[in-house]
């Protein structure tokens, strides 16, 4: 009887709500029949929605949530460079030498200097290492000899929100505690620089430079 | 029959049935005709051929260079390289555990001093800004607006050692072996 009630509940096309439908679901078969009838354009000939057993085997739902996928990231950001308290936008602190040690450390500094003096740090990264042969023109004879194998070390320390006012300061401290041989450069972050990160397309290139 | 064209004596070709359709007897039909109707649309094709190639490489997200320095070499992570260090004397624990703290108070000194250092500058910085603002609301207007020659800013560290005067440095170049790595 229940089953033939359920039928003729389906045939009127009311609109009950959902809610209606997911209250039922705790509910006993036979008054969760009554109920399952508020979704009545989908489903009503699934009874075992209705049952207890449903939804047995569901465990997702008790998993910690694991955050998404990260994509590699194309875009940038780049801050308003003049506003009421005329800040600096994104700005790399580019520090190079041939001792990777030194400018690791003179790095992490830096960095936790910054962090100290509250000024935002976004990024802290290494540029890709370049490698030099440094040969000399022997005193008798004409032959180049390889006189050693040098390798050049950069990394860069992204800031922004600089204040104006703080900035020499800043920089008056970075100087006063720059080692022996480490280069120091201090400028603003630009588009070519984040390319210069990324492996080149010769393909992709010769493919644009060909259509146009 | 002076009047007659050269072709009833020499037949140029097979195709050349008619005496006075000269020029039509060729296949004209065939070749030129294809140039007009075909190529345009090879050439469409062949660009949208070179579009889709582009749109292909160019889903594949732009790869960032690995850094050789964070990658250790093979021959370092050898387990014969193991070095077997003597036991240490009970003096010269004594002295290296002194030396560190030594070392610890002295660097702490330096950070302290560096941080009132910073202090003293920020502060003597707000004071002379204030006694400016008093002074002239434009000069400090002028004064708090960001410094547009400051930012491409070099400097190379200090030298352990002096530059030697008159030094005659051997001829020789620099090649650069980068490795170049693509996508």
């Amino acid at each position: 009887m229940s089953a033939a009630l359920a039928k003729v509940l389906c045939l009127q096309k009311g609109a009950l709500l959902k809610q209606v439908f997911v209250l039922g679901r705790a509910a006993t078969p036979r008054e969760s029949r009554l109920c399952a009838a508020g979704d009545a354009l989908v489903s009503c000939h699934r009874h075992y929605k209705s049952r207890p057993t449903h939804g047995i085997g569901r465990f997702k739902y008790l998993l910690p949530k694991e955050p998404p996928k990260k994509r590699k990231e194309k875009v940038q950001m780049k801050e308003i460079n003049v506003g009421t308290e005329y800040e600096y936008g994104d700005v790399n602190i580019q520090m190079t030498s041939y001792d990777m040690c030194l400018v690791e450390h003179f790095a992490q500094y830096v960095h936790k200097l910054c962090n100290r003096l509250a000024v935002k740090v976004n990024e802290s990264y290494a540029m890709p290492t370049k490698t030099n042969e440094v040969l000399f023109l022997e005193e008798r004879g004409s032959k180049m000899q390889l006189d050693a194998v040098l390798t050049t070390h950069q990394r860069v320390v992204q800031i922004s929100g600089l204040s104006s006012t703080f900035a020499p300061i800043l920089l008056e401290v970075i100087q006063s505690s720059q080692p022996e041989g480490v280069h120091l450069s201090v400028r603003e972050h630009t588009e070519a620089d984040f390319k210069s990160r990324l492996k080149s397309r010769p393909e992709l290139e010769e493919l644009l430079a060909q259509m146009n | 029959s002076s009047r007659l064209p050269q072709t009833v004596l020499f037949r140029g070709s097979h195709w050349q049935t008619s005496l006075l359709a000269f020029r039509a007897s060729l296949p004209v039909r065939a070749q030129p005709k294809k140039k007009k109707k075909v190529d345009p649309r090879r050439e469409q094709a062949q660009k949208d051929r070179m579009k889709k190639k582009i749109k292909k490489l160019e889903k594949a997200a732009p790869e960032m260079i690995p850094i050789e320095d964070f990658v250790a070499p093979l021959k370092y992570s050898d387990s014969n390289r193991v070095r077997s260090l003597p036991p240490l004397s009970f003096e010269e624990t004594e002295r290296r555990v002194l030396l560190m703290k030594k070392w610890c108070l002295f660097k702490q000194k330096q950070d302290k001093a560096e941080k009132k250092a910073i202090q003293t500058l920020v502060e003597a910085q707000q004071e002379a800004l204030k006694e400016l603002r008093l002074e002239s609301e434009e000069l400090y207007q002028a004064a708090i607006r960001r410094d547009e020659g400051l930012l491409p800013f070099e400097r190379d560290g200090p030298n352990y050692t002096p530059p030697i005067p008159g030094y005659d440095p051997p001829e020789g170049k620099c090649v650069d072996i980068t490795k170049v790595y693509t996508q």
